[in-house]
C-alpha cells in the first residue's frame, strides 16, 4: 500500500459517476465491477473501462463504494449473494475476509499470465501459488533513493551492504548532511521496508506469526530492525528533528538538499516531489533500503490493486474475456500511456519508466522482495506501527517496549478483524 | 602605601609564580608535543610503509599465482574440466580471492564457473594486454558490487571452451582487507589504496567502502587550504609521498600518503590526530595529572593549613565572643538594663540580654520570635515605641523614651527608660535598645513624695494641732487669767469673789481636761497605751457614769435614761477606768450637743455570742440633739474635729474626745459607729468583747431569808427587767405600777402573814410618788421592811425628806441584781443605818489626819497645804522621795495617816521611796497607806504605783473630791484591817 494523497483529490475532481451507466445496461452483456471508489476512479480505470465498453460494446456496471465502508460494505456484498462478476482489491490481509477459495477463480491458467512481470506475478500469487487476479495497477519500486549529486560531490558511491550503509551514513552525518530523510510523524511505510525481508525470505515465521503462534519479540531479526532504527535516530542519522517530519516535509527536505537519502517509491519523484527546488529526480538514484534485516538491503515491489473474478458468477466466462481484454498489449499500453509507473506487463512500454529504477535494475532484480509486511502480515497497521515508533522516539519506551506495543496494536486489530488463531 | 604594597606582595608573587609555571608547562608540553607528534607520525609512517609492503607484497603475490595458474594451464591442457576446476578452488581457499577469470583479449570475462561477466578495467586493459603487464584494477559488477582485479597476461589458452589471454582473480573489499589484515591504531585509523586521481581502490574496512573517490571527498568534507588541496593532489597523481593535518567532519586527523609502487596508487591513511597525539596526550595528561596532583597536596596543604589556622582563628574569635557574651550575659543578668539588637529592616532580634526574663517575665525565646510582645506588656497600650518613631531616628544617633511595662510573671508596673540606637554594623543597620530599669528609682521618688507629703500632712496637721491647741488653750487660760486679774481687783466684793473663783474653777477644768485628752491622745497615738484589765461591774460602771452625767443632764433640763435590756453579765474583765472615759465622751457630747429638755438614752444590751467565756455587750448613746452632717460624721473620730455651726461654736471642746473614743473602742477590738442626721440627733453604737470572771454562789438570798421583793414602777419595761433579772436568784418579785398599788399590796401581804422582804419603789411615779408611798407603808407596817427608791435621777434633793419618811436606801436605775445586793446587804447584815450614799462633800473623812506629804513643787506643797488644813487635817512635807523615807523610817508608829507622795522628784523618785518605805523595818511600813499624788495621769502610771508598793493614785492637779474618796476607802480597808489584826489578836 502507498499514500498518495496529494493525487487523490485531483483523482477525485474527474472522478464520474459510472454506477449509473452500469444501471441501464443490459444484464446480459454488462458485467458488475466492485472495488473503491478512489480505485475506480482512477485515470487508467477509467479508461480501460470506457476503452472495453467501446470496444466490446458489453457494458460494465461500477460499483464504486466510499474508501471507508468498503471493505464492510464488499464483504456484505459477498455475504449476501451479491458478489460482483469482478472485484477489485490489493493482496494484503483484509482480503481473507472475502472467503478466497470460495469466491475467487484462480488463474493459474490464463492465456495472459506469462506477460505478467516477475514481480508483478509474485504479488498476485497467494500463499499456496495461485494466482488470485490480474495486476492492473500503478506499479513502484520502494528503495533508499538517495541524492547522486551529493553523494557525487562528497566522492561518495552506494552502500552496497549493510555496514557501508552504515558508513555511508555517519560520513554523510560527519559532512554536516542529514543521512536520511526520516518521517517518523505519521509515515508509517518506513518500517514495512525493514520488515518485509524478515517475512518474505522466512515465510514460516509469517505463518507462525499469523497463527499467533509467535511474536514480533520473539524474531531477533525484528529486533535488530527496531534497535537499528533506534540507534540510527541516536546517531543523529535522521536528523534533528525527524520526529516532526511528516509527509508534507519530504518533499523540502530531499529537494533542498537538507537530506540525502529516504525511503520511497520511485513515482514519488513525479507525484509529490515540488520541481522547484535545488534537486529534481534526475539528482537522485536508488540503492537497496539497509533496516539490519538484509545485509544486500532490500527493495519493496508495488502493492498492486488486482482484479479476481467471482467464481460463482453466472459471467465467468465474460469476466473472464474482460481480463483478457486488459491483459493484452494495446490496451493496458493504451491504459497507462503516459503513467509513471513501473511496469506489472513485459511488453508495457508506455508508461513513463524512471532512470532512477532502471539505473538500479540489476541491484532491484537482485534484492528487490514483494511487499510482504503490510499486506500478508494479519492485524499489520502502519499507523499502529508507526506509534509504537514514535513513543520509542519520544524516548516514552525503549526498544522492547516498542516491539510489545507493535505486537499488541497488531494482535488486537487481528482480533478485530476476527482472524483465526487470535 | 606601603601598606597596600604590603598587602598586595603575596598576590603578586603568586600571580608570578603562576606565569612563569604556565610558560614553563606551555614550553614542556609543546616541546613534548612535537617530539611525540614526531615520532607518532613516525611510527604511523613505518605502519603504513609495512602496509604498503604488504599490499604491494600482495599484489605480487597474486600476479604470481595468475601467472602459476597460466604455467599450470598450460602444463595442465586438455585436463579435464573438474582438475582445472579443483586447482581454483584450492588456490582460492588458500588466497581467499572472490572469482577466477579468463580473459580474452577482446575484453570479455569467463569466471571459472563458465559465467560470463562483464568487468570494466578501464585503463588497464592497454597495460594488460599492449603492455603485457600485470595490473591491479577495481572494477564494478553489474549489482554495483566492487571489486579488486588482479589480473597476468599468458600465454592463449583455452578453458571450457573460451580462448583466454589473460587470468585475473577478484577480491571483495570486505576479502581483500580481511587478507591484508590492516587493523592499526585500534581499527580508528582508515586507510585506502587510491588511484592518482583519487578514485578508491581499496578501503581496508568494510564501513569505509563508501567512498568513491576520497579525493574528492577530502576536498569537500575537510578544512584543507586549496594550496594543501593542490599539493595533495600532485602528489598523489606523481606518486609523492606526504603527510597533512586537517580536520574532517570536525574531527582533527592526519593525512598520510605514500605510493603503493604498483602503478600510480597512493597508500593513503587517515587517522584522527587524537590517536597520534595519543601518547602525547597520555604523556600530557599524566604530567597534568602529576601536576595537579603536587599542587592539590600543596593546596590541600595550603588550604589544610589555611583552614587549621582560620580554625584556630575562628574557634579563638568564638572563644572570645562566647566569653564576652557570657560576660556580658553575667552583666546584663546583675545589672537592670535589657539589651536588644534587632535588624532595622525586618526588626528580626539578632541578640536579647537574658535578664529580660527576670525584668519583664517575657520568656527570652518569645521575646527572641517576636519583639512586638514588649507592646501587650504595656500598660498604656499605645504607649509604645512605633515604626516611625523608629524611622526618625538618625544613623548613629539615639532617642529615649520612658515606658511603663506589667512584669508578665509578678503582675507589678514596672518602669523603664528606653533608650534606641541607630547605627550600622558591617554595613548593616541595626537598633540597639537599651531597656533601662528605673522602676527602683521610681518608687523611691514615690516614696519621697509620699514621705513628702506626709511630711507636709505631719507639718500641716503639726500646724493645725497648735494653732488648735493655741485656741484651745488660750480660751480657758484667757478666761483664767482674765479672772484673777478681775478677782485681784475685786478682792473685797464676796459675789464677784465667789463669781470669779466659779468661772476661773470651770475654765481651770476645761484647760485640765484639754490637756489630759491632749496627752491621752498623744500616748495612744504613740501606742505607749495598754489596757488595765481588771474584774469590774457593769452596775457599778453605769452607775458611776449615771453620778457623773446625770448632773449634767439635769442641769440641761434634760432627760437621760439608761436602759438594761435582756441579762447581761454583771461582773466581766475589762478597763473601767477607759470604759468610763469611753461613754463619758459619748454621753457629755450627747448632752453638750443637745439642746435644753431634749433627750438622752444610753442603752446597754447582750448581742448573742457561741463562746461562753466571753460576752458581747453592744452600748447605744442616742440624743435628738442637733446631729451631723454626713461630711462630718466621715471624719468624725479624727483629732481635732469639731463640726463648724452656729451652735458647736459655742459649745467647748477639745476636738480629741471621739478621736481618743475611737482609739480606746479599737484598742479594746471593738467598734464604734455613728448614725446621725443634722437636726435630728445622734446614735453612737459601741460593741466591745469581755471576758467573764468565775461565776459567784447565787444562795445568798435564801440564806439570808430573801425570798419575796415588791417593785413598784409605773415603766412596766422597768418591772418585767427587775422580773427577769431576778429570775436566777429564785426570789419571788411582785410588780404593781403605782404607789397606792404597792402601798395595797404590802399591807395586803402583811396582814396575810406573807409579807415582802424588801419593798422597791419608783421615785416618780403618777398619783402617788415613791417617798410618799414609802411614808404610808413605814406608817401601817412599821420599819421592819426594808424600803428602797429607785430613780435615775440625782436623789440628793430629796434625800432628807425620803430619809424622813423611811426610805432605808436609794438604788440607781438601771436595776443591776449585784447592786441590790449590795445596797440591801448592809440592811440585813448590819442591821445598820446604810451607808451607801457616796461620802457627803460636807463631811471630811481626812478631818484630823495627818499626812507625809513629798513634794518638791513648793507651790504645790503649799495648795496641798491648804487644802488639807481646809479638811481640818495636818502634813509634813518632805521635797523628795529620799526625805519622805527619812521621815518616815524617824517617825513613830502612827504619826502619820497616810502618806501623799509625788512621783518626779529629785534625789528619789516616788516609786523607789515607796520601794523603802515598804522595806523598811518601821512596823506600819507595810500598812501604810501611801497614795500617788503626781501629774503621770496615764493607766500605766496607775499600774506602776501600785506594782511599786502604793495603795492608791490621785492625778494632779488636785480633785478635792477624789482625794476625799480615796482617802475614805483607804483608810476603811486600814481600819478593817486593823480590826482583823485586832480580831487575830484576841
Amino acid at each position: 500500500m502507498k499514500i498518495k494523497l496529494p493525487v487523490i483529490p485531483l483523482m477525485l475532481a474527474a472522478l464520474i459517476t459510472l454506477t449509473a451507466c452500469g444501471g441501464s445496461a443490459d444484464d446480459k452483456n454488462t458485467l458488475t465491477v466492485m472495488g473503491k471508489k478512489t480505485d475506480l476512479n482512477k485515470s487508467y480505470m477509467t479508461t480501460l473501462f470506457e476503452r472495453y465498453e467501446s470496444t466490446t460494446g458489453n457494458k460494465l456496471k461500477i460499483i464504486a463504494y466510499d474508501d471507508t465502508d468498503f471493505e464492510i460494505s464488499a464483504q456484505k456484498d459477498f455475504e449476501s449473494g451479491n458478489a460482483p462478476d469482478i472485484f477489485m482489491h490489493f493482496n494484503n490481509a483484509d482480503l481473507n475476509r472475502f472467503d478466497v477459495e470460495n469466491n475467487f477463480y484462480l488463474l493459474n491458467n490464463e492465456p495472459w499470465v506469462d506477460e505478467l512481470t516477475d514481480s508483478a506475478d509474485a504479488y498476485c500469487r497467494d500463499s499456496d501459488g495461485d494466482l488470485l487476479g490480474l495486476p492492473f495497477w500503478e506499479n513502484s519500486v520502494s528503495g533508499c533513493y538517495y541524492n547522486k549529486t551529493i553523494m557525487d560531490s562528497l566522492g561518495l558511491k552506494p552502500a552496497t551492504t549493510q555496514a557501508e550503509f552504515d558508513g555511508l551514513c555517519q560520513v554523510l552525518k560527519d559532512t554536516g548532511y542529514t543521512p536520511i530523510c526520516w518521517p517518523a510523524n505519521g509515515c508509517s511505510w518506513m518500517m514495512q521496508f525493514g520488515l518485509d525481508p524478515v517475512f518474505a525470505d522466512n515465510p514460516e515465521l509469517l505463518e507462525k506469526l499469523n497463527k499467533n503462534e509467535i511474536t514480533y519479540a520473539e524474531i531477533p531479526e525484528v529486533r535488530a530492525m527496531v534497535q537499528w532504527v533506534s540507534d540510527a535516530a541516536e546517531k543523529g542519522w535522521f536528523g534533528p528533528n525527524y520526529i516532526g517530519i511528516g509527509w508534507n516535509e519530504i518533499s523540502p527536505e530531499m529537494s533542498s538538499g537538507n537530506a540525502v537519502m529516504t525511503f520511497i517509491w520511485d513515482t514519488w519523484f513525479y507525484t509529490d516531489m515540488e520541481s522547484s527546488n535545488t534537486y529534481t529526480v534526475d539528482d537522485f538514484a536508488v540503492m537497496p533500503v539497509f533496516m539490519n534485516t538484509a545485509d544486500k538491503g532490500t527493495y519493496e515491489g508495488g502493492n498492486l490493486n488486482m482484479m479476481m473474478l467471482n467464481k460463482n458468477s453466472k459471467k465467468l466466462e465474460e469476466a473472464k474475456q474482460f481480463l483478457a481484454f486488459c491483459a493484452s498489449e494495446e490496451n493496458y499500453n493504451a491504459a497507462f500511456d503516459g503513467i509513471s509507473t513501473v511496469k506489472c506487463f513485459d511488453g508495457q512500454t508506455t508508461n513513463i519508466q524512471s532512470k532512477m529504477v532502471t539505473d538500479a535494475k540489476a541491484s532491484i532484480e537482485e534484492n528487490e522482495r514483494v511487499s510482504t509486511a503490510s499486506s500478508r502480515i494479519v492485524g499489520y497497521s502502519g499507523d499502529d506501527v508507526t506509534a509504537a515508533f514514535e513513543e520509542m522516539f519520544r524516548k516514552k519506551t525503549d526498544v522492547d517496549g516498542c516491539i510489545k506495543m507493535m505486537d499488541q496494536y497488531r494482535i488486537e486489530e487481528a482480533k478485530k478483524q476476527g482472524a483465526e488463531g487470535f | 602605601m606601603k601598606k597596600w604594597f604590603v598587602k598586595t606582595l603575596p598576590l603578586f608573587i603568586m600571580c608570578l609564580v603562576a606565569v612563569a609555571a604556565i610558560l614553563i608547562g606551555s614550553t614542556y608540553f609543546d616541546f613534548i608535543s612535537k617530539r611525540i607528534y614526531e615520532d607518532s607520525t613516525g611510527h604511523l609512517e613505518e605502519i603504513y610503509g609495512q602496509l604498503n609492503h604488504t599490499f604491494g607484497n600482495f599484489a605480487e603475490r597474486n600476479w604470481g599465482l595468475l601467472k602459476g595458474c597460466g604455467s599450470y594451464f598450460e602444463i595442465a591442457d586438455n585436463a579435464p574440466e573438474e582438475t582445472v576446476s579443483n586447482y581454483i578452488e584450492n588456490e582460492k581457499k588458500y588466497w581467499g580471492f572472490s572469482r577466477f577469470y579468463f580473459i580474452s583479449d577482446d575484453r570479455i570475462c569467463m569466471s571459472s564457473d563458465g559465467s560470463e561477466e562483464s568487468i570494466d578495467l578501464e585503463d588497464s586493459w592497454d597495460i594488460l594486454f599492449n603492455e603485457n603487464e600485470p595490473v591491479m584494477a577495481g572494477a564494478a559488477l553489474s549489482d554495483r558490487q566492487d571489486i579488486i582485479v588482479f589480473a597476468v597476461p599468458t600465454e592463449h589458452g583455452e578453458y571450457n571452451g573460451f580462448g583466454y589471454d589473460a587470468l585475473a582473480v577478484s577480491y571483495t573489499n570486505e576479502a581483500l582487507a580481511s587478507s591484508l589484515r590492516v587493523d592499526a591504531f585500534s581499527g580508528k585509523g582508515k586507510c585506502f589504496v587510491i588511484h592518482g586521481d583519487g578514485k578508491v581502490l581499496l578501503s581496508t574496512q568494510s564501513s569505509d567502502n563508501v567512498f568513491d573517490n576520497y579525493l574528492v571527498y577530502l576536498r569537500s568534507a575537510s578544512d584543507i587550504d586549496p594550496d594543501d588541496m593542490n599539493k595533495l593532489l600532485s602528489d598523489c597523481r606523481s606518486g609523492s609521498s606526504g603527510i597533512l593535518q586537517c580536520k574532517i567532519g570536525g574531527v582533527d586527523q592526519c593525512i598520510l600518503y605514500q605510493p603503493v609502487g604498483i602503478r600510480d596508487y597512493i597508500l593513503l591513511s587517515v587517522v584522527p590526530q587524537s590517536i597520534i597525539s595519543a601518547g602525547f596526550l597520555s604523556v600530557q595528561k599524566i604530567t597534568i595529572n602529576v601536576l595537579i596532583l603536587i599542587f592539590m597536596l600543596i593546596g590541600i596543604s595550603v588550604l589544610a593549613l589555611m583552614i587549621m589556622r582560620s580554625h584556630r582563628l575562628s574557634h579563638k574569635n568564638k572563644m572570645e565572643l562566647q566569653y564576652r557574651e557570657r560576660m556580658f550575659d553575667v552583666l546584663s543578668n546583675s545589672v537592670d538594663d535589657i539589651f536588644i539588637m534587632m535588624d532595622s529592616e525586618n526588626h528580626n532580634v539578632d541578640y536579647i540580654s537574658p535578664n529580660i526574663e527576670r525584668l519583664t517575665g517575657i520568656p527570652i525565646k518569645t521575646a527572641s520570635e517576636d519583639i512586638r510582645v514588649l507592646e501587650k506588656c504595656a500598660v498604656i497600650s499605645n504607649s509604645s515605641v512605633t515604626k516611625a518613631d523608629l524611622e526618625a531616628i538618625p544613623m548613629q544617633g539615639s532617642r529615649s523614651w520612658e515606658c511603663e511595662y506589667i512584669h508578665q510573671t509578678t503582675g507589678e508596673r514596672r518602669w523603664y527608660m528606653m533608650t534606641i540606637y541607630h547605627m550600622s554594623i558591617q554595613d548593616v543597620k541595626k537598633y540597639i535598645v537599651v531597656l533601662s530599669d528605673r522602676t527602683y528609682d521610681r518608687q523611691l521618688n514615690l516614696k519621697l513624695q509620699e514621705a513628702l507629703n506626709a511630711a507636709r500632712s505631719a507639718n500641716e496637721a503639726k500646724s493645725n494641732f497648735l494653732s488648735n491647741m493655741s485656741h484651745d488653750i488660750r480660751t480657758p487660760m484667757n478666761a483664767i487669767v482674765g479672772f484673777s486679774v478681775l478677782l485681784d481687783k475685786e478682792a473685797e466684793n464676796p459675789d464677784k469673789v465667789r463669781e470669779y473663783t466659779r468661772k476661773i474653777t470651770a475654765s481651770s477644768h476645761h484647760l485640765l481636761s484639754l490637756i489630759n485628752d491632749v496627752l491621752d491622745m498623744s500616748k495612744i497615738e504613740s501606742g505607749k497605751t495598754s489596757l488595765n484589765l481588771d474584774r469590774f461591774s457593769l452596775p457599778e460602771l453605769l452607775e458611776e457614769l449615771n453620778i457623773i452625767l446625770m448632773p449634767q443632764a439635769k442641769a440641761k433640763k434634760q432627760e437621760f435614761k439608761m436602759h438594761i435590756q435582756g441579762a447581761p453579765p454583771e461582773q466581766m474583765i475589762g478597763d473601767k477606768l477607759r470604759l468610763n472615759q469611753i461613754f463619758i465622751n459619748l454621753l457629755s457630747n450627747a448632752i453638750k450637743y443637745t439642746p435644753d429638755s431634749g433627750k438622752i438614752e444610753f442603752t446597754v444590751c447582750e448581742l448573742p455570742l457561741d463562746t461562753p467565756q466571753y460576752t458581747k455587750l453592744r452600748f447605744v448613746v442616742s440624743d435628738n440633739g442637733i446631729g451631723m452632717s454626713k461630711e462630718f460624721q466621715k471624719h468624725i473620730f479624727a483629732s481635732f474635729s469639731r463640726e463648724i455651726s452656729s451652735v458647736t461654736n459655742k459649745i467647748q471642746g477639745t476636738g480629741l474626745g471621739m478621736a481618743i473614743t475611737k482609739s480606746l473602742v479599737d484598742l479594746m477590738g471593738g467598734i464604734i459607729d455613728v448614725k446621725s442626721s443634722p437636726g435630728e440627733g445622734s446614735t453612737f453604737t459601741v460593741e466591745l468583747s469581755f471576758a467573764l470572771p468565775e461565776a459567784e454562789e447565787t444562795d445568798m438570798w435564801f440564806r439570808h431569808r430573801i425570798k419575796r421583793i415588791l417593785v413598784a414602777d409605773d415603766e412596766e419595761v422597768v418591772c418585767l427587767g427587775i422580773k427577769e433579772l431576778m429570775r436566777d436568784t429564785g426570789i419571788e418579785v411582785e410588780c404593781v405600777s403605782d404607789g397606792e398599788a404597792a402601798i395595797e399590796a404590802a399591807v395586803e401581804a402583811h396582814n396575810s402573814g406573807n409579807s415582802f422582804n424588801v419593798i422597791l419603789l419608783d421615785w416618780k411615779m403618777p398619783k402617788t410618788d415613791g417617798v410618799e408611798a414609802a411614808r404610808i407603808i413605814r406608817s401601817r407596817l412599821g420599819t421592819d421592811i426594808p424600803i428602797l427608791v429607785l430613780t435615775s435621777y440625782d436623789w440628793g434633793d430629796i434625800e432628807d425628806e425620803a430619809r424622813h419618811a423611811g426610805i432605808n436606801a436609794f438604788m440607781p436605775k438601771p436595776f443591776f441584781v449585784s447592786t441590790f445586793w449590795q445596797t440591801i446587804k448592809p440592811l440585813f447584815f448590819e442591821n445598820t443605818e446604810a451607808k451607801i450614799c457616796s461620802v457627803s462633800p460636807q463631811e471630811s473623812v481626812m478631818s484630823g489626819m495627818h499626812f507625809l506629804v513629798a513634794e518638791d513643787n513648793e507651790l504645790n506643797a503649799e495648795i496641798l497645804t491648804e487644802m488639807l488644813a481646809m479638811e481640818g487635817a495636818s502634813c509634813e512635807l518632805a521635797v523628795n522621795g529620799l526625805e519622805a523615807v527619812s521621815m518616815f523610817q524617824n517617825s513613830k508608829p502612827g504619826y502619820y495617816d497616810m502618806i501623799l507622795m509625788d512621783v518626779q522628784m529629785p534625789a528619789m523618785n516616788g516609786y523607789e521611796a515607796t520601794g523603802r518605805i515598804r522595806a523598811c523595818s518601821h512596823p506600819e511600813a507595810k500598812t501604810i497607806p501611801i497614795v500617788a499624788m503626781t501629774a503621770n495621769t496615764f493607766a500605766e502610771d496607775v499600774r506602776n504605783a501600785l506594782d511599786s508598793g502604793m495603795n492608791g493614785h490621785l492625778a494632779k492637779p488636785i480633785d478635792m473630791n477624789a482625794v476625799r474618796n480615796t482617802v475614805a476607802h483607804l483608810m476603811e480597808d486600814k481600819n478593817k484591817t486593823a480590826d482583823n489584826e485586832g480580831g487575830e489578836d484576841n
